[in-house]
């Protein structure tokens, strides 16, 4: 695994750099976290868990892409930032064994209330197929095939008993075009209010469980191994139950955040 | 490899400004303006290429509007694919099996030849034109010139090198970073700009200079008579595959070469059955200079391959209708065939100063 660059913390930097750049007066961005659960338990890195299939399994790696988000008004209409085909604006690559990669800025919004956000999970067609990219894009962080150029959206890595390939691995790797997922998550029980005085934060759960159960859930004794677009096709949309909202915080700007 | 490029061009450069100066001030004597136009065409071929689409040709793929050509940009990425730097254990350039005498392709391999002396299991392309290609590889698994590099610099028999691990090398080299520097503005390496440098040099890497191509312009001497009678022949019996100008027409086809293909091709990266054992179809430029031929490199003549589309093709599920039996032509007809096959090299390409290792001896 590549070391995480650094570049990627400032991420959220540049999101604030650009709000404040960009809206006068600046409001505070809705702020997105991420905790990673099995079901109600908090998933833990090297730690083994049960599967809902019944299968333990002990978690290596699990990293996503989450990209181009957009409010949902509550008249109906979509807030959605322009998208710059230079720029790795809007792209987030969230590591689950990296605290620093699960929290971000969405791009700023006017003022005002929204219910809900929707995200792609993975990369977009577009962005795919656009060269070489900076940033979450940028091709270092190895979500990247190289034998069939393009992103992967989703690596679940670890080892499972179940699992028949050496070593028990488990590798899902889904990527390329076809894959992707879009979801659109509401905030409830009440909508976000963006304003001068009021930071929000959107609390997610990404539920392992979720996606690996359902109702065929996934037995790694029969699919510990996908690595190709066609294999992963049948998984992607999985990554549709991945995430929910959990909880909404509106605290003071400029307030001390408590998670 | 220290390239002696920017010093030796900083003297072409006063040597040209001397050469104006002499010719507007001095009243040139008539008998010395041979030399200098001699003079300004050794510079002129020290220059950066810039990338132009000759007469008659599409508009290219690859959009050069993200990544303007510059003297420091294609510079970089010229001594990047000739720099061996680039495979894990230092051993393997771009150029190792892109070798420019033979139009980019590898000369005499078969398959291409990876670090550690391992065999990759395709023939090295040779590499022109590549701006105009919808995507890259046999079996097209890089869909854009930029990403392109990732497959050969990460496949454990090509070279072998992660990219992360090449960006720390490439940041901790004595000369790389003030490379990148006079490249992009500021000396951080990233894989956008490595990646970038080297579509500056693989994209501007164009061929439309062949004999064919002076005949395409009008010029009827450029071809003898027995050519031009194979042109005709390539005309009626290839060029539905290999479409002028460009000499292919970039689909992926199975041209009959196996009844059970060994190798997927296309279908590992499409995903459907039908491509099993389909390829890109090959431009035909420079073809004399890119043997052997074939995904595999099985055939080592012009003769042979013109020979397996008279009387070789295997048919298969996969294999195009339009080789079902075989391209039937006569003996005569296929000596003139490949007598034009032969017109479609270009040695100034192939001898093109701009486009040689910077770091060797002159």
């Amino acid at each position: 695994m590549p070391a995480f660059p650094r570049s990627l913390l400032l991420l959220p930097l540049f999101v604030v750099l650009a709000a404040c750049r960009q809206a006068a007066p600046s409001l505070p961005a809705i702020q997105v976290e991420i905790s990673h659960v099995v079901a109600a338990a908090p998933l833990v890195i090297g730690e083994t868990l049960t599967t809902p299939a019944g299968e333990t399994l002990s978690v290596k790696r699990l990293q996503y892409y989450l990209s181009n988000p957009r409010l949902l008004r509550a008249d109906g209409s979509w807030q959605a930032p322009p998208q710059d085909l230079q720029s790795p604006e809007g792209y987030y690559l969230i590591d689950a064994a990296k605290p620093e990669t699960t929290h971000f800025l969405l791009p700023p919004a006017p003022a005002g209330e929204y219910s809900g956000v929707e995200f792609t999970i993975g990369v977009d067609e577009t962005r795919n197929g656009s060269g070489a990219q900076t940033g979450a894009l940028d091709p270092a962080h190895g979500m990247f095939w190289t034998w069939a150029t393009g992103y992967i959206h989703f690596k679940l890595e670890g080892s499972s008993p179940a699992s028949p390939e050496a070593d028990h691995t488990v590798t899902l790797h889904l990527g390329g075009n076809g894959l992707q997922r879009t979801v659109f998550l509401p905030f409830a029980p009440k909508p976000v209010r963006v304003s001068a005085d009021i930071q929000p934060t959107v609390h997610l759960h990404a539920d392992l469980a979720a996606f690996l159960g359902g109702a065929a859930p996934l037995k790694f004794a029969e699919q510990p191994l996908v690595m190709q677009a066609k294999d992963g096709l049948p998984l992607a949309d999985r990554l549709g139950s991945l995430l929910s909202v959990d909880h909404i915080h509106h605290e003071p700007a400029g307030a001390p955040h408590r998670p | 490899m220290k390239p002696r490029l920017v010093p030796r061009r900083s003297a072409g450069r006063v040597a040209l400004l001397a050469a104006l100066l002499l010719a507007v001030f001095g009243g040139l004597a008539l008998n010395a303006r041979g030399g200098v136009e001699q003079l300004v065409g050794y510079l002129a071929l020290q220059r950066t290429p810039t990338f132009t689409v000759p007469a008659g040709w599409p508009r290219p793929i690859y959009d050069f509007s993200n990544n303007p050509i510059t003297d420091a940009g294609f510079a970089l990425g010229r001594q990047l694919f000739y720099d061996p730097k680039l495979s894990r254990d230092g051993s393997v350039a771009c150029a190792s099996c892109h070798q420019q005498f033979a139009a980019f392709a590898h000369y005499d391999h078969p398959v291409s030849h990876g670090i550690r002396n391992q065999n990759g299991k395709r023939n090295a392309p040779g590499l022109f034109n590549l701006a105009w290609q919808p995507q890259l590889m046999w079996d097209g698994s890089a869909h854009h010139l930029e990403l392109q590099p990732l497959g050969p610099l990460a496949n454990p028999v090509e070279m072998d090198q992660n990219l992360p691990d090449l960006l720390i090398k490439l940041r901790a080299d004595a000369e790389y970073p003030a490379r990148f520097a006079a490249a992009f503005g500021t000396p951080e390496i990233d894989s956008q700009r490595l990646l970038r440098a080297l579509a500056q040099f693989t994209g501007t890497l164009v061929s439309a200079n062949s004999r064919y191509d002076r005949y395409r312009a009008g010029d009827t001497d450029a071809l003898s008579v027995t050519e031009q009678t194979g042109l005709a022949s390539f005309r009626a019996h290839c060029a539905s595959c290999h479409t002028e100008p460009l000499l292919s027409d970039f689909s992926y086809r199975s041209n009959g070469l196996d009844a059970e293909p060994k190798d997927p091709g296309r279908s590992t990266i499409s995903g459907r059955d039908e491509d099993r054992g389909r390829f890109r179809v090959p431009s035909l430029r420079n073809l004399g200079l890119t043997p052997p031929y074939m995904h595999d490199g099985r055939f080592d003549t012009l003769e042979q391959v013109v020979e397996h589309y008279r009387s070789g093709v295997v048919d298969s599920a996969a294999l195009d209708p339009a080789l079902r039996g075989g391209i039937r032509i006569d003996d005569g007809e296929r000596d003139a065939l490949l007598a034009f096959l032969r017109t479609l090299d270009d040695p100034a390409f192939a001898h093109d100063i701009r486009y040689a290792d910077p770091g060797a001896p002159r």
